[in-house]
């Protein structure tokens, strides 16, 4: 499946959420993450998503 | 659902429509754009980033904030989408458009008045303030004319309910064996629901809070006042959410590809909601001290009833978009969302509102367990939670249906689909930050309505996190949820202005896959449900009333109140039946 801007801004959108209670799921297991990391995952995600895009986004293609 | 007369634009076809339905939206949008800016320097103000206004102005603001936007924006939008609604699925123009004119008018010239009145708070010197929250119960106490404003917007939303009903009476002339058509179904019911249910803050308003503002009756009973807002106060939240639960049904399967899947099971939803948004109002008093335990109990039992035609929404809505994914190509268990139209902002916008609306809900279920309550009552996890309700799944459905509406009523194509995407993704992330940390905040123990909720020598302790992060998110969020609402209003107004187009938007709506036809007759049997709905109303308010009556020192207070019993109600009721019993003997015997 093609990862055009609509896709990646709803997964970014969705990694909201996810990043900023991501130390309350890590307490269910009793790992005290501290915010940098929070904020260190969610910037590696946000990479993570250029780089696909990059590789599968729209301008790899004519746009759907 | 008719199909729209040879592929011709609403606008074309019910031009008169078409201008009632603007000039609703446009009184809607300007109420949304003061609203949010009104937010905007509550959020900020609150949490101590900066403070641009006095603190002791900031309940003129919120007042502001509550009514623009949770009566005003959402009502006027409503009262368009209804009129849309009615007019396309009964495919005939409304009887009179004067008489559309006169309620748009009437409800215009109440929410003109009811401003100016809370503005006038922050105007020094004028005498004139209204600073009683959207809530407005005694005792706070407001100029009269924001009163006189309320009550003839609300009379004005009743002629509303009229010109609909008027429309449905001469098709059915013309039809007389038809099914309702469902979106005509859907307003009617809600329009039911809201004339009994506005019943108590008409009373309210015109027996007790304008004679008092008046001063010509001396005092009310407080928790009488209070019993009969929220008596309004829940069922509004159907008001609000009905029209979205219209656009969910009717028309976001359709921006799926796909059709609404099944008809008659939307058709139940409605009448659940019709027959059981009433009798729940003292769900939002557990820790009102004149209501007895058991009345609470029975409305907490009620509410938990809700929740089945909730789910019923959120099963049937899923289902239908799955449905247009599939249709779309989409495979696999959970691949087939990648499948969905997220270009598309009305789409985008409405699915993301559903899926905050889910979030709502579990935090809903939380204010609804009468002892769990006790942990959040008047803390910031209730705005925590409304802003999902009533200021996402709502405010963010009819934002995004304005997208795929707009153009059908003004006849232009949307001036840009990608800053309306970027809209409504900037306010779900808006939307995430600030609402999770009001709910954070509030299980903190931070309380609601407060302008400096920063006090000497106590600290608020949060288990993760810390406070700060909290009053951060909560401004980042704010002000991201302003900037989406100026990019919303940018759009529209360019879209206004646009070109005229043959063919601004795909407006066809198919039928659903399972139609009416099955289903039994007696849903459409709209005046029976209305007198169970009655019947239920009756129930669950005469003896709560009556007690509140009784030891609250009497109609209009004054008295010396005495402890809540569920006794003391009863016996009110029993002395006035017996005596009206003897009256009655005593005249025919
Ligand atoms: C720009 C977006 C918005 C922002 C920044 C915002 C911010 C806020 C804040 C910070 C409060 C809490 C104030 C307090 O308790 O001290 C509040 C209350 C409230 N908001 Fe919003 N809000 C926004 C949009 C909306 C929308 C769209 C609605 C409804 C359609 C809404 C309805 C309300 C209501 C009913 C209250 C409660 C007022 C009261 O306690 O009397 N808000 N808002
Ligand atoms: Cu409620």
């Amino acid at each position: 499946m093609k990862l055009t801007k609509a896709r990646a801004l709803i997964l970014i959108a969705f990694s909201v959420p996810v990043a900023i209670e991501l130390r309350t799921v890590a307490g269910f297991f009793n790992v005290e993450l501290p915010l940098i990391a929070v904020a260190v995952i969610e910037f590696l995600f946000l990479a993570l998503l250029f780089v696909l895009y990059g590789l599968y986004g729209e301008g790899s293609e004519s746009a759907a | 659902m008719a199909t729209e007369s040879g592929g011709s634009e609403f606008v074309d076809t019910f031009p008169d429509e078409a201008a009632i339905i603007k000039a609703s939206f446009l009184i809607a949008f300007v109420s949304l754009g003061i609203g949010a800016f009104f937010g905007l320097i509550q959020a900020l103000h609150r949490t101590n980033v900066l403070r641009v206004i006095d603190s002791a102005d900031y309940y003129t603001l919120l007042t502001g904030h509550g009514v623009l936007l949770a009566i005003v924006f959402t009502i006027f939008f409503l009262c368009g989408v209804f009129h849309w609604a009615v007019a396309r699925s009964l495919d005939r123009p409304a009887e009179s458009a004067l008489f559309s004119w006169a309620w748009v008018g009437l409800m215009t010239t109440g929410t003109v008045l009811a401003t100016v009145a809370i503005l006038g708070g922050l105007v020094p010197n004028l005498g004139m303030s209204a600073d009683v929250l959207f809530t407005f119960y005694a005792p706070l106490q407001a100029h009269p004319i924001f009163y006189i404003g309320l009550a003839m917007f609300i009379v004005g939303t009743w002629l509303a309910g009229a010109d609909w009903f008027l429309s449905y009476r001469a098709w059915r002339q013309d039809h007389p064996d038809e099914r309702i058509p469902l979106q005509t179904f859907m307003v009617l019911t809600t329009m039911i629901m809201w004339y009994i249910s506005t019943l108590g803050v008409a009373v309210s308003v015109v027996f007790f809070l304008i004679p008092w503002s008046l001063g010509l009756i001396e005092s009310v009973n407080p928790l009488l006042t209070r019993t009969l807002f929220w008596y309004f106060g829940h069922p509004i939240v159907y008001f609000w959410l009905m029209p979205a639960y219209l656009l969910w049904y009717t028309v976001l399967p359709k921006l799926a590809g796909g059709r609404l899947f099944s008809d008659p099971l939307a058709r139940v939803v409605f009448l659940l909601f019709l027959l059981l948004s009433t009798p729940v109002g003292i769900h939002h008093q557990y820790l009102d001290p004149g209501i007895a335990e058991g009345f609470k109990f029975i409305a907490m039992t009620n509410t938990m009833f809700l929740l089945l035609p909730s789910l019923l929404t959120a099963f049937t809505v899923v289902a239908s978009v799955e449905h247009g994914a599939r249709q779309r190509g989409g495979e696999g268990y959970l691949r087939w969302l990648g499948a969905l139209p997220w270009r598309d902002p009305a789409f985008t916008g409405m699915a993301l509102a559903g899926a905050m609306f889910a979030a709502g809900g579990f935090s809903g279920m939380i204010n609804a367990g009468m002892n769990i309550n006790y942990l959040i009552h008047n803390t910031l996890w209730v705005p925590g939670h409304f802003h999902l309700t009533v200021g996402t799944a709502v405010a963010l459905t009819m934002m995004a249906g304005s997208y795929w509406l707009v153009p059908q009523v003004t006849g232009t194509k949307l001036y840009s689909r990608p800053i309306g995407l970027l809209q409504v993704i900037m306010w779900f992330v808006g939307m995430v930050f600030m609402s999770n940390a009001m709910h954070r905040a509030g299980l903190a123990g931070i309380p609601r309505r407060t302008a400096e909720p920063q006090y000497q020598n106590f600290e608020f302790l949060t288990p993760i996190g810390s406070i700060f992060e909290l009053r951060v998110q909560i401004a980042l969020g704010g002000t991201l949820l302003f900037l989406s609402v100026v990019l919303f209003l940018f759009n529209i107004l360019l879209t206004s202005l646009g070109e005229e187009s043959d063919r601004p938007v795909d407006s066809y709506l198919p039928e659903p896959l399972s139609g009416p036809e099955g289903s039994p007759r007696i849903l459409d049997n709209l005046a029976m449900w209305t007198g169970i709905a009655a019947v239920l109303v009756v129930l669950a308010y005469t003896l709560p009333l009556a007690g509140i009556i009784q030891n609250g020192g009497g109609l209009f207070g004054g008295g010396l109140p005495v402890p809540a019993t569920v006794s003391a109600g009863f016996d009110l009721v029993l002395t006035t039946v017996t005596s009206a019993f003897n009256t009655l003997w005593g005249v025919v015997a």
